[in-house]
């Protein structure tokens, strides 16, 4: 194990594919497990051999890397355990410091690029900051240790999740709706009344079985906006705001909105109790649903699911809204 | 009042030890969190993470507290707001823990806890430094990923919600800005990095709610929209474009912040104004908001660590250091989680 330095902070370096190291480095970090360690490799095409870029990667190695920068892919499974997260990601960074990248080239393999404090210990810039702050056994778990003074005080590399792009996700195109209507909304005052309109006509199943609203759409497109409609109709009076961060907001405990954003897997949400929900005959409405499909196909029967698109017009301001059901 | 803090409001597994108002630990499992490593996921449905990572958080929070749990003389849990299945984890741990040690339960709103933030000290401040002299009533501006709220204190303990947003949170537009320029997520934070090499005149949006300030309302729809729209017409992006659509996109959420702070402290003027939350770590908002209060001669602060800014535990400890000295404890078999628990609604 080595000590090493970078354009941010001293890092920890094992071979990254070496099991017997990252146990070591594990001891070192004394980290829990499951917490995974970001890699530090020479170029994109080595990136390419230990994960799955997509174009989100793509462009962010094109634009930013190297430099201090941790892009996490899906990663192929080519490094020692603990390496990829319980989820198989990797975090894989190119440092702008010419010896770390030297000695990744030599050694042919990755090396861990996390830092070289223990697990919640001072940020280090300088060998002293790690010194005075571990045990002698964790000092005798390093082999060498490079010291290249105080490095700048520059920030820890940033993060960027990139998976949330992988999800392979069911168009509503794809999907055959019976009784497809569509209707062209000029303004988020049209597109909150289909939402009550659309509520109107469903309402008479309430309290017999769930309804369902499965909004698709673009980032900004009116799902909140159309769910606000909803929520008026059914005469809630507060306010609807995008469940994004919260992944699920109740309403007076009569409309549950729910965000699958931020969802991996479509397994998520029934993670939230969406199966519950369903038994207890709720009303949903719930944005990004195309990340989910697969879990909400399978209360077609027992709920009444509303497919809902909206789509960017041609114009300012106007949306093509469509709905039916499966 | 040694006070072991837990919340597991969304994403985030914190612990945290305190000490009325100085702060002997503070740590979290976190994947979105500024200073957090690359830790793998966006954890989502966190329920099934914080049961495996709560015991052992709160074990670091005590060992680098240098506390024992016997040291421990109140318990501190975030009722809410938050996702309700994740809440439920510190709160059944925090009963376990208080039936265990037999201490009181205090249940804290979390947005309480950013919003009191500031007044947070280290624990290698200097016993004799004098606390932070706030005047009350004093404004404060909770601005994270969840929240965006402008919350009038009118002592601690007493809130009053001037505004707030009726779609999105300032961090989730700066998120979803960033994704639409293809930079992953969480990407509010380099959306930032970016925005510093952009130009300004390079393109215009929308300032949102422009002129109707007074509804003391945020709104970032329309100018997610609008962001929507420009970039589908500059695909393909190069760095060059990138760089002036995020200073663009930046400028605009930080002005509409901008202007409703300045309306605010109008029109309800205290002398301190606290800023609390993820994107007060932001430096370019900093700077902002520090120049509107400098102009009105207002105090301004910050929590003394970018680890206090984001979802964390030490802050729901600070707020219930407070509720401890007004013996506002919780009987732990009437703690329930609270999801949208309001703000004004901590009595």
């Amino acid at each position: 194990m080595v000590i090493y330095p970078t354009e941010t902070v001293y890092g920890a370096g094992v071979d990254a594919t070496n099991a017997e190291a990252v146990k070591r480095l594990s001891k070192y970090k004394t980290r829990p497990l499951g917490k995974p360690y970001s890699i530090a490799v020479t170029n994109r095409e080595m990136a390419e051999k230990y994960a799955q870029l997509n174009p989100t990667a793509d462009n962010l190695y094109k634009n930013w890397l190297p430099g201090p920068v941790t892009i996490v892919s899906r990663g192929k499974h080519k490094v020692a355990p603990g390496v990829e997260s319980e989820t198989g990601t990797l975090g894989i960074r190119i440092p702008d410091y010419p010896m770390v990248t030297d000695i990744v080239r030599a050694l042919g393999r990755p090396i861990t690029a996390t830092s070289a404090n223990a697990s919640y210990q001072k940020r280090p810039y300088k060998l002293s900051d790690i010194w005075d702050n571990i045990s002698n056994k964790q000092k005798d778990l390093i082999d060498l240790a490079i010291d290249a003074g105080e490095l700048p005080h520059n920030e820890p590399s940033t993060v960027i999740d990139t998976t949330l792009d992988d999800v392979v996700v069911l168009r509503l195109g794809e999907i055959k709706l019976k009784d497809r209507n569509e209707v062209v909304s000029r303004s988020e005052e049209d597109t909150q009344n289909i939402g009550k309109e659309l509520w109107q006509s469903y309402e008479s199943h309430a309290g017999q079985r769930a309804i369902v609203f499965a909004l698709e759409g673009e980032l900004g497109s009116g799902k909140t906006v159309f769910t606000k409609g909803l929520a008026r109709a059914m005469g809630i009076k507060e306010e609807v705001v995008s469940p994004t961060f919260n992944l699920e907001l109740d309403y007076e405990g009569r409309l549950i909105h729910i965000d699958a954003w931020r969802m991996q897997t479509a397994g998520e949400l029934d993670g939230l109790g969406f199966g519950e929900m369903i038994h207890d005959k709720s009303v949903l409405a719930v944005e990004w649903a195309d990340r989910v499909a697969e879990t909400i196909r399978k209360y077609n029967e027992e709920a009444v699911v509303v497919w809902v698109k909206i789509e960017y017009g041609k114009r300012e301001n106007e949306r093509i809204i469509g709905w039916g059901s499966l | 009042m040694k006070i072991l803090a837990v919340d597991t409001s969304c994403d985030e597994t914190a612990a945290a030890v305190t000490d009325g108002t100085t702060v002997l630990s503070n740590v979290m499992w976190s994947q979105a969190s500024l200073h957090a490593e690359f830790g793998g996921v966006v954890p989502s449905v966190a329920q099934r993470a914080h049961e495996e990572r709560i015991d052992w958080m709160i074990e670091r929070a005590l060992r680098q507290a240098g506390c024992r749990m016997a040291d421990i003389e109140a318990v501190a849990v975030t009722a809410g707001p938050g996702l309700a299945i994740a809440l439920g984890v510190g709160i059944k741990k925090a009963k376990e823990l208080v039936s265990k040690l037999k201490v009181p339960l205090i249940s804290v709103n979390h947005v309480e806890g950013h919003a009191l933030s500031p007044l947070a000290r280290a624990r290698t401040e200097s016993q004799d430094a004098r606390p932070k002299r706030i005047e009350f009533p004093a404004t404060a501006l909770v601005a994270s990923g969840k929240h965006c709220d402008i919350i009038r204190i009118e002592k601690i303990g007493t809130y009053k919600l001037l505004a707030h947003t009726i779609d999105d949170a300032l961090g989730e537009a700066l998120d979803k800005a960033a994704r639409m320029l293809g930079m992953g997520y969480p990407g509010g934070a380099i959306l930032e990095k970016m925005a510093k090499k952009g130009n300004l005149e390079t393109y215009d949006l929308p300032t949102p709610m422009l002129g109707r300030e007074e509804r003391l309302e945020f709104s970032y729809s329309g100018l997610k929209t609008a962001m929507w729209r420009l970039v589908q017409k500059e695909l393909p992006l190069t760095p060059e474009k990138i760089y002036n659509l995020a200073a663009v996109f930046q400028n605009k959420a930080f002005l509409h912040v901008e202007r409703l702070l300045i309306r605010v402290l109008d029109e309800y003027p205290t002398q301190d104004f606290l800023f609390g939350g993820g994107v007060s770590a932001n430096s370019e908002l900093r700077k902002r908001v520090r120049k509107i209060c400098r102009q009105r001669n207002v105090g301004m602060h910050l929590p003394y660590s970018k680890r206090l800014c984001g979802d964390n535990a030490a802050m729901i400890g600070v707020a219930a250091g407070f509720k401890a000295a007004r013996r506002e404890f919780t009987d732990p078999d009437k703690i329930d989680r609270l999801p949208r628990w309001k703000v004004d609604e901590v009595k």
